[in-house]
């Protein structure tokens, strides 16, 4: 019996003010908490008679320890870092500069080296991190100022007052399988907040609220998303080097599939490799799990990983839809950072560096906000201009057409993208529309039923144990822990289409989409397929995929008890 | 009841552990828990001091990461903390170790001093014991429930096979609890915050010096179990297989 | 003089545990290797019949040491009447099983002698002159050879089953039974125990488990889990199950092993039905014996087993349950 997860009714909750409460602990979260307290301390040091004050700002962060559930290749583009601390290469956790870079056009066992490398993709100057280590670093500093960062806690709800948002509900602590409290049972915390700042990374759930809720949306582009996939190696010495980066396009997609591969030499021998996969592919049987595996069975890749060993596996959906595909970002009470937002170079692949940036133009706002103890629609709007007089928003007009180019295959896509370059992003025309990833899933019906050019794409990977594996044993490296006593947190409206409809329209691609095997068919006599959806909500990555990808959208991403999820150690 | 609790940080139950360069240790870079026992401990120390009133005081030595451990331990409740911090205390045996917590107490005064049932990186399950003699207190371990007597305390101890016993002993006295007796509660957002304010107390090796002396007992090497796996498959039909399983049950196994 | 292995075996409520065999067999294997003389002694009041039937093993002498004080057990009592024995003799080596009873009592003893103890060790080392005891680390992932860097008694406890109490070899005629009366003064004894009881336990504890039967998705259907309770009655192990299992709510949470579960390292792990998924088995392969029963020769279980049977369990478990249960009744 599925019970999802939903916050306790009629019950008494827990009231705490706060003045701001950012939502999530990413480089956009953290970078905003860092550059309110500089503004705060800088106020407070001339105005020692009208101090404000720092312990009513709060981090909300849903993992058990600051950067565990952050995860990108990744490569920093140092430009807004060096704006929040200058000098702060000497103390961050850098693992290289990059030094080389490659751009390849894989087919199954060739390779073929751009001659050019694409300006975009030139990575000179730029670091490969863990962001995970980066983010932790960042959270070090931002608790040394005197923020409070409450671990383990995840924003479950917002608190709104008709047009208004008045704060955020914490998730509901001691809930048992079936939605009831148990012994241990802590009600989630109203808190009551003049600027609640929302940086829950892709696919944020509150945002989604948020969004849903005041139909934000409705001037914007569809929001696009790509599923990555990364393994991190250790790999014997000189396989690469530090500070080498390595972009393939091609093979195993074929041109009808948006993606590609990302390989970056880290230090001590550490190979941060992964795979994007555009969740926008026709097949539903397509696994971008097995698109990896199938990956690194290229001979360049086998070469580089022989004799190495895995050690850690993450996925995470990334926002690619551009500048158009941006919804409002303030309103009364809430401003909107980073990922969530949707402030991504889908062209550079790269977004840390936006994200930081937005948290700092967030900051400088809701700093506005508490000394004029004004948090309207009003003075918050003025984080959309910032954002829009930035840097952010030149870089990302430069490529506000960029994804959307590649909606009619890859070579449609590399024309549009030329001639996107040739025009300072327009293109053919000012705003190219988009189109929502899962609407462009087609029912097996429509497919060969073998699967055509797809094939080896399609169902889930064998894997040999040494280069390739299963899903179940990647899985395991993930460290991803949940406690097992609660509601089901992916929250399926209406699990009649999963097991009437779906199972035979689309295969149930939730079992394919989902890098963590949450989702499983298995057999039950009494449904008229012969098959029943079945969860396994433990083993949740916090990708988002599922909320994005279904083709009926009747899932719902909610956090679980806070404290769990995976464990992007050094990822 | 003015409890203490001992508690230690150990690597994450699930964390790939490597071995340093002296092979006698392991490697620093991993994540960090609190031991799973201790936290029952905590748990019980909380109850018994919400039925009774008093203090609740945590202690842990170890490097400044061991500091998290306090600090949750703070935000579920825990009045005050004391961290021997200093990295000379990770080398320390069981017996140094609880010399050094015995010194670092020396001026309070506890009804009870509890631990968990053992470590989940060492599993010794001693320190308690030793601080016991050490302090020249009565004490019980694996323990279940703990109850106010007129004498003292009146302790649930568990013993194999599923037999119990109950042993009245007076205060003071050291306790290591059982693991799972409670459902361990979650820390709040205002536990969390008024921990900030809460005392905690650093003490140094120097300040335990004295008390302490060369470890009586050394880890020569730490080492990944090599099993020599000879899978041997057994053939034959279900009924020769199954004796041939109980052949092996018997001379090889020995559990029959 | 030459040096002393001294073996302390352990006596509860009218019987000798089993266990002391196992340290037995250990003390003699110490003595040959190393030279030394054996010794063993049984401690508490009215103790002489354990001592005899001790005496009938290979030692060179078994003391009983006596004192109605010592009667029931308390740490205090054992811990005093022990400091009093090994003053007075001073063995190089003390040897305990490493039972819930002397995990009471062996640090206090040491620390009380200021000396320390090794516990839950699984066997032992002789490197050049140096004696080493290895023991479980980190739950079974890693192994530790430790040493004395202090001088003798030297305290030591065997986990069960690392030795072979049938192994203790019988001596060739009884050896002597010397009874030494220790003096426990009033005052001592602080704990005052009552009666030892029997209840059915609220929760299992895996870790504690000696023989564990864990059966997985091979048991195909609820109903089925009455087979491999039964073979863990018959075998007088735990029953427990993969994660699977435990998520249809076939078996509690607690039953469970796995990395979401339970680590055990058990003397002999039983998997039926189970595929092996890494999940599993980094809650298991710290056992001492792993024997799996799986359809699917291809299973990664197999990689981890000791033994295998590639069969229908269905077919298999039911022979077993009976050949088990001959065993334990026969001679």
């Amino acid at each position: 019996m599925l019970v999802f997860r939903k916050p306790l009714e009629n019950i008494e909750r827990p009231q705490m003010p706060a003045d701001v409460v950012i939502v999530g602990g990413g480089p956009a979260g953290m970078a905003c908490a860092l550059r309110l307290s500089q503004l705060v301390d800088e106020h407070n040091s001339r105005n020692p008679d009208a101090q404000l004050s720092k312990e009513n700002i709060y981090v909300l962060e849903k993992a058990r320890e600051v950067g565990q559930h952050c995860l990108s290749g990744a490569l920093l583009d140092p430009r807004s870092m060096r704006e929040l601390l200058p000098g702060f290469e000497k103390e961050a956790p850098l693992d290289a500069e990059v030094t080389k870079e490659a751009v390849y056009f894989l087919t199954e066992k060739s390779k073929f080296k751009l001659p050019i490398t694409p300006p975009p993709l030139r990575d000179h100057g730029n670091y490969v991190i863990s962001l995970n280590r980066f983010v932790k670093w960042l959270g070090s500093k931002v608790e040394e100022t005197g923020i409070t960062i409450f671990t383990g806690f995840a924003g479950s709800d917002l608190l709104f007052d008709g047009a208004r948002v008045t704060g955020v509900r914490t998730d509901d602590k001691g809930v048992d399988k079936l939605n009831q409290p148990k012994s241990n049972f802590e009600p989630g915390y109203d808190l009551q907040a003049k600027v609640v700042i929302l940086a829950e990374g892709t696919r944020g759930s509150l945002t989604k609220q948020l969004i849903t809720k005041f139909d934000l949306a409705k001037d914007s582009n569809p929001q696009t998303y790509g599923q990555g996939i990364k393994e991190l190696w250790e790999v014997p010495s000189n396989r690469i080097a530090p500070g080498e980066v390595i972009y393939t396009m091609g093979w195993p997609l074929t041109t009808k599939e948006y993606g590609g591969a990302w390989i970056y030499g880290g230090k001590d021998n550490i190979v941060s490799l992964g795979f994007v996969t555009g969740l926008d592919y026709a097949d539903p049987r397509l696994d971008p799990q097995r698109v990896l595996q199938d990956f690194k069975q290229h001979p360049f890749v086998v070469k580089l990983l022989e004799g190495g060993k895995m050690i850690r596996y993450g996925a995470k959906s990334l926002p690619y839809g551009g500048w158009w595909a941006i919804p409002p970002v303030a309103g009364d009470g809430w401003m909107i950072l980073g990922d969530s937002a949707g402030f991504l170079n889908s062209q550079r692949l790269k977004g840390i560096h936006l994200a930081i940036k937005s948290g700092m133009l967030a900051a400088e706002t809701a700093f506005e906000a508490l000394r004029k103890d004004d948090s309207s629609a009003a003075t918050l709007g003025r984080f959309q201009k910032k954002v829009e007089s930035s840097w952010i928003k030149d870089e990302l007009w430069k490529v506000r057409n960029f994804h959307q180019g590649f909606e009619h295959g890859f070579f449609a896509g590399l024309f549009h993208a030329g001639i996107q370059q040739l025009t300072g992003g327009r293109g053919l025309r000012n705003r190219y529309a988009g189109t929502a990833g899962h609407q462009r899933m087609k029912k097996l019906a429509e497919l060969p039923a073998a699967g055509g050019n797809e094939a080896h794409l399609l169902g889930p990977a064998k894997g040999d144990g040494k280069l390739t594996f299963d899903k179940l044993t990647d899985l395991y490296h993930s460290g991803t822990k949940h406690e097992e006593d609660q509601p089901t947190h992916l929250v399926i409206h209406d699990t009649n289409i999963c097991n009437t409809r779906c199972v035979k329209e689309f295969g149930s691609p939730c079992q394919n989409f989902c890098p963590a095997n949450v989702y499983e068919m298995v057999d039950d006599s009494e449904q008229p397929n012969g098959k029943r959806i079945s969860l396994n909500p433990s083993n949740c990555v916090h990708c988002k995929t599922c909320d994005i990808a279904d083709p009926y959208q009747i899932i719902t991403w909610v956090p679980p008890e806070g404290g769990g999820g995976p464990n992007y150690d050094g990822m | 009841m003015k409890i203490l609790v001992c508690m230690k940080q150990v690597p994450q139950k699930d964390a790939p552990l490597k071995l340093n360069e002296s092979g006698a240790w392991i490697r620093e870079d991993v994540s960090y828990e609190v031991n799973e026992p201790d936290a029952y401990a905590l748990e019980e120390a909380l109850r018994q001091k919400e039925k009774h009133g008093g203090e609740v005081v945590v202690i842990t030595s170890g490097p400044a990461r061991a500091q998290q451990v306090l600090r949750e331990a703070l935000a579920k409740g825990a009045d005050r903390a004391i961290h021997l911090e200093d990295n000379a205390f990770v080398g320390l045996d069981v017996l140094n170790t609880a010399r050094a917590f015995a010194s670092a107490i020396k001026d309070e005064t506890f009804d009870l001093i509890f631990t968990g049932l053992q470590s989940d990186d060492y599993g010794y399950a001693q320190t308690g014991v030793v601080l016991a003699e050490l302090l020249g207190w009565p004490h019980a371990t694996i323990i279940m429930q703990i109850e106010k007597s007129d004498a003292g305390i009146r302790v649930k101890r568990e013993l194999e096979a599923g037999y119990f016993q109950f042993v009245d002993m007076p205060l003071p006295a050291v306790l290591t609890i059982q693991s799972g007796i409670n459902k361990l509660r979650y820390a709040t957002l205002i536990g969390i915050k008024q921990a900030k304010n809460k005392p905690l107390r650093k003490v140094t090796m120097a300040e335990v010096q004295s008390a302490v002396s060369g470890n009586l007992q050394k880890i020569e090497r730490l080492y990944v179990p090599q099993k020599t796996k000879n899978t041997e498959f057994l053939e034959g039909s279900a009924g020769e297989v199954a004796k041939k399983l109980v052949d092996k049950l018997r001379n090889e196994v020995r559990v029959l | 003089m030459p040096d002393t292995i001294l073996v302390v075996v352990e006596q509860r409520e009218g019987k000798l545990n089993r266990v002391s065999w196992e340290t037995l067999a250990a003390g003699q294997a110490l003595a040959a290797e190393t030279g030394w003389t054996l010794e063993a002694a049984v401690v508490g009041s009215g103790v002489a019949n354990f001592a005899n039937e001790v005496a009938a093993k290979k030692v060179s002498k078994v003391y009983a040491v006596e004192s109605p004080k010592l009667e029931p057990y308390t740490p205090d009592a054992f811990s005093a009447a022990l400091k009093q024995f090994i003053e007075s003799k001073q063995p190089k080596l003390v040897l305990m099983p490493h039972t819930y009873q002397v995990r009471d009592f062996v640090p206090k003893l040491a620390t009380a002698m200021g000396r320390t103890a090794i516990s839950d060790c699984i066997g032992y080392k002789k490197e050049g002159g140096k004696l080493l005891f290895t023991r479980q680390m980190f739950q079974g992932k890693l192994a530790a050879d430790v040493s004395f860097t202090c001088d003798a008694p030297w305290f030591v406890a065997f986990q069960n089953g690392a030795f072979r109490g049938d192994k203790a070899e019988a001596g060739a005629s009884a050896a002597p039974v010397e009874t030494v009366n220790v003096q426990i003064a009033d005052g001592v004894i602080r704990n005052k125990p009552q009666e030892v009881f029997k209840e059915a336990k609220q929760a299992v504890d895996l870790t504690q488990a000696e023989i564990i039967v864990c059966i997985g998705r091979g048991i195909k259907e609820q109903k089925n889990i009455e087979l491999a309770k039964q073979l863990a009655e018959a075998l007088g192990g735990e029953l427990a199950a993969s994660r699977p299992i435990c998520d249809s709510g076939w078996l509690p949470m607690d039953r469970q092993i796995g990395s979401s579960g339970q680590t055990v390292a058990p003397k002999l792990y039983l998997a039926l039905g189970i595929s092996g998924a890494i999940q599993h088995i980094v809650g298991m392969k710290g056992s001492r014996t792993i024997i799996a029963i799986n359809k699917d020769s291809e299973a990664p279980i197999f990689e981890i087993a000791d033994y295998a049977v590639v069969g229908n369990l269905f077919d298999v478990v039911p022979p077993l349950i009976e050949e088990v249960k001959k065993a334990k009744a026969g001679p």
